[in-house]
């Protein structure tokens, strides 16, 4: 058996030898982009996001489910509604997430005495937010973490985190162990099977 | 910002109305002051001592045959100006013209002279001393009789006084070009190499410097950028290597910048500038004397004859900057960088001389200003040299040493000539190279793309050719520029003012080209929209040309140094000698005269017999008729175009 070889040919046409042609079809290239792009609404394919500009407001550009800095909700008295249930700093694969659980008098749950994330090393995976019981920590304040001067003002602790926080909509607790029985209340997302 | 941009509209209406106003409202004015049947070509004759016969033509403009005659000469020194020819009355048919020729007797002008019998002296001071070899003024007109009524023409002689007639001039045409066309230009295209190459490569480009006064802040897409690069470049430190070389070091940025800007004294950006007729329609017998620095002066700096030869030596004057400059940094890159440079353009400037010779060949002439003036007669130099033109463009873009040919600087990957430098020294090798591109365009506007002149010679001296070049002139600018202004209007809400400004200009455009049709106006300019027309051409043809480089420059990638080498000496140096061998073999089977080498050659002989014969130059028709010009001896060689020539 015998070993195949393919002769590539290097001999180039008229045309490549020119160089004319196909610098033209290049150049017609380039000056297509550039009338697209001055000429037509929106800037043409100018995808870069004007982040920073003066008149830009970035939060336009952020998408929906963008991942900012985190935030602490409220209950309705104003309280921070984590429950120091450790779930967030369990699967924080950064470790970033410092939870010190205490006594909560009013009701049966407990509540942080402190609650500390370390932004500087936060990988912003989201994890916690998905991973939270009682919709207490959030992403979603479109905000980025600002460059600080000091390690220790990226290290943010509960004041601060529910200085950005709000009052939440949720159920505080959820709908309680027996949630099968009670009668969801209507989402509109999905049609009632019954 | 809306009601920003409304006010500006409203002033720039306001401005363009009383600007075109004038213009369009103007009649066409009567060519000659008595007759309106005649039109005589020149208006007026200006002499100066060394002038030969000028000829005049008197051009039937009317519909009737027209009878002319009773030609003399009068005024107060009439004495001094004669017909050359005895001329005979007779009629032109519309649309006719016969030519009659007037000289001067310069010498009778010279010296203070005496006052004319009769005349009052108010005042002896008032009168400029006039020494015995010095031309005093002479004045008298021409009359003729014209169907009834007497037309005019003025003649007159002026001694050119040097300052006046060509100092001046020549500074304050220094001046315009270079502060009001090259530095702005090459400013703005370090704006737009920027914002350019980021529009082909779909990205923003330079948009932060702004100005803000309170509310108001102008950002005008970046466009201040040019502004704040100079001032970076005015305040970083000026750095020189220790064991530089420092007078060289400080020599070489102004032997790469100052070429570059002396070359421009060649280029023609325009035909010429009438002083006294700025209102009036001007035939291009009016204009030819201005040319001539008779009663005006030719857009362009220096009219040498050796233009484009001068051209080449200044030019490469340039090599000395870049490799001065890599030498004196102290640095082996930069030497090699330097080396490089100097290969490169000492072989890319044999290829530009050798496409440019074609042109020679086509047009016969080393002077840019009758180069433009032959292409207008004929066809642009990019219809009857098309190889020249590719050929030319790119050995000059590689002269200019960018993209794909920048190699000597490799700004991406390798070291360049001027790494060393920092500061504005390293500003005068960036402005530099722009104001090469600049002088590219220029040269290609002028050798290829007939210079101020409108495509198909719709627009001549006194006018559009027709009313219908006219109307389709004004029609298409109008499209075209109210269609760019629509789109940009669309294309950003910041661009409205601009989008604006240009619609109306646009639709003003159209509306003076209806206005052509139902008048039939266009074909009696006053000479200075002429003028402005055509430098407003020469300067769109020049900036499209930057921007056709700019597009290249970001378009093609690199050569390697062997590409590069092999290109200029084995592609375009062939090929421009190609161009040469064939342009020469066209032109000699295209010329007409075959009798032409037995005619010139027999004043070569007399010359070679006759050492001091000075009409011997001359070729022998232009001299014959001057022979009997007036029986005087020695004729003066002529300083005007050789108008008997043909």
């Amino acid at each position: 058996m015998t070993i195949g070889v393919k002769k590539v040919s290097l001999q180039r046409s008229m045309r490549d030898q020119i160089f004319l042609p196909a610098i033209l079809e290049g150049l017609l290239t380039s000056a297509r982009h550039f009338f697209k792009n001055t000429m037509t609404k929106g800037m043409g394919d100018v995808d870069t996001i004007r982040y920073g500009e003066p008149d830009v407001d970035p939060k336009t550009y952020y998408p929906a489910r963008y991942r900012g800095v985190h935030r602490l909700m409220h209950r309705e008295d104003g309280s921070v509604r984590c429950v120091a249930c450790m779930c967030c700093s369990t699967v924080c694969p950064a470790k970033c997430i410092h939870i010190v659980a205490e006594d909560r008098r009013d009701d049966a749950e407990k509540a942080p005495a402190s609650f500390v994330i370390d932004e500087l090393k936060c990988v912003v995976c989201g994890l916690c937010v998905e991973a939270c019981p009682c919709d207490a920590i959030r992403m979603d304040s479109a905000q980025h973490m600002t460059p600080t001067e000091e390690r220790a003002e990226a290290v943010l602790g509960k004041i601060e985190l529910m200085s950005r926080g709000s009052r939440s909509v949720a159920v505080q607790g959820g709908h309680g162990a027996d949630y099968r029985a009670t009668e969801p209340a209507a989402d509109p997302r999905f049609p009632t099977a019954r | 910002m809306h009601a920003h941009a409304h006010r500006l509209l409203a002033l720039l209406l306001l401005v363009l109305v009383g600007l075109l106003g004038p213009t369009a409202c103007a009649d066409p004015p009567s060519a000659t002051r008595a007759a309106a049947s005649v039109r005589t070509e020149p208006l007026q004759v200006i002499f100066h001592p060394t002038t030969g016969p000028v000829e005049v033509a008197i051009v039937n403009t009317s519909e009737k045959p027209v009878a002319i005659g009773d030609f003399r000469i009068e005024g107060a020194d009439w004495a001094s100006f004669s017909l050359v020819d005895p001329m005979q009355a007779g009629v032109l048919r519309p649309g006719d013209r016969t030519t009659l020729r007037v000289a001067v007797d310069a010498a009778s002008l010279r010296g203070p002279g005496e006052p004319v019998h009769g005349s009052v002296v108010e005042s002896r001071e008032e009168l400029p001393e006039i020494g015995p070899n010095d031309y005093r003024p002479g004045s008298a007109y021409l009359s003729f009789r014209a169907s009834g009524t007497t037309a005019t023409v003025p003649l007159s002689l002026e001694s050119p006084s040097w300052t006046s007639t060509y100092l001046w001039p020549a500074l304050i045409k220094v001046l315009a070009l270079v502060l009001a066309f090259i530095m702005p230009l090459a400013s703005l295209l370090t704006w737009m190499e920027r914002k350019q190459s980021a529009m082909m490569q779909d990205r923003v480009g330079p948009n932060m410097a702004r100005i803000s006064v309170g509310n108001f802040t102008l950002r005008a897409w970046g466009l201040l950028h040019i502004a704040t690069d100079g001032l970076k470049m005015l305040f970083k430190e000026d750095f020189v290597p220790r064991r530089a070389h420092r007078a060289l070091y400080t020599l070489a940025p102004l032997l790469a910048f100052v070429p570059a800007i002396v070359v421009f004294a060649i280029v023609p950006f325009g035909d010429a500038l009438c002083y006294g007729h700025m209102f009036d329609s001007l035939s291009q017998a009016d204009v030819d004397q201005c040319a001539a620095g008779r009663g005006g002066t030719p857009l362009q700096i220096a009219q040498i004859d050796v233009g484009l030869l001068y051209y080449f030596a200044i030019a490469s004057l340039a090599t000395y900057g870049t490799t001065l400059a890599g030498w004196s940094s102290y640095n082996k890159w930069a030497v090699l960088g330097s080396l490089r440079a100097s290969a490169q353009m000492i072989s890319y400037e044999v290829a530009i001389g050798m496409t440019i010779v074609g042109a020679l060949l086509v047009y016969g002439t080393l002077e840019p200003h009758a180069l433009v003036k032959a292409q207008e007669a004929a066809y642009w130099g990019v219809v009857l040299q098309p190889l020249a033109f590719v050929l030319f463009f790119t050995a000059a873009i590689a002269e200019t040493k960018r993209a794909p040919f920048d190699l000597p600087e490799g700004e991406s990957e390798i070291i360049g000539y001027f790494i060393e430098y920092s500061g504005m020294r390293f500003g005068l090798f960036y402005l530099g190279e722009f104001i090469e591109v600049v002088f590219v365009s220029a040269m290609v506007t002028t050798l290829f793309l007939g210079g101020w002149n409108l495509p198909l010679g719709i627009l001549g001296a006194h006018g559009f050719s027709s009313a219908l070049a006219c109307q389709l002139f004004f029609a298409g600018a109008g499209v075209a520029l109210t269609v760019t202004g629509a789109a940009i209007w669309r294309a950003s809400k910041h661009a409205e003012g601009v989008a604006s400004v240009l619609v109306v200009i646009g639709t003003m455009h159209l509306v003076v080209a209806v206005w052509s049709m139902f008048t039939g106006w266009g074909t009696a300019l006053p000479h200075v929209a002429v003028v402005a027309v055509g430098l407003l051409t020469w300067g769109l043809k020049v900036l499209g040309l930057c921007w056709l480089q700019l597009l290249i420059r970001w378009t093609l990638p690199r050569f390697r140094y062997d590409q590069l080498m092999s290109l200029g000496w084995k592609g375009l140096l062939p090929l421009s000698i190609a161009n040469i061998v064939l342009t020469a073999f066209v032109v000699y089977a295209l010329t007409p005269s075959a009798p032409a080498p037995a005619a010139t050659d027999k004043p070569v002989a007399e010359a070679g017999a006759k050492p001091a014969a000075p009409a011997a130059a001359a070729p022998p028709a232009a001299a014959e008729p001057a022979a009997p010009a007036a029986g005087r001896p020695a004729a003066a060689p002529t300083d005007n175009k050789p108008a008997a020539g043909h």
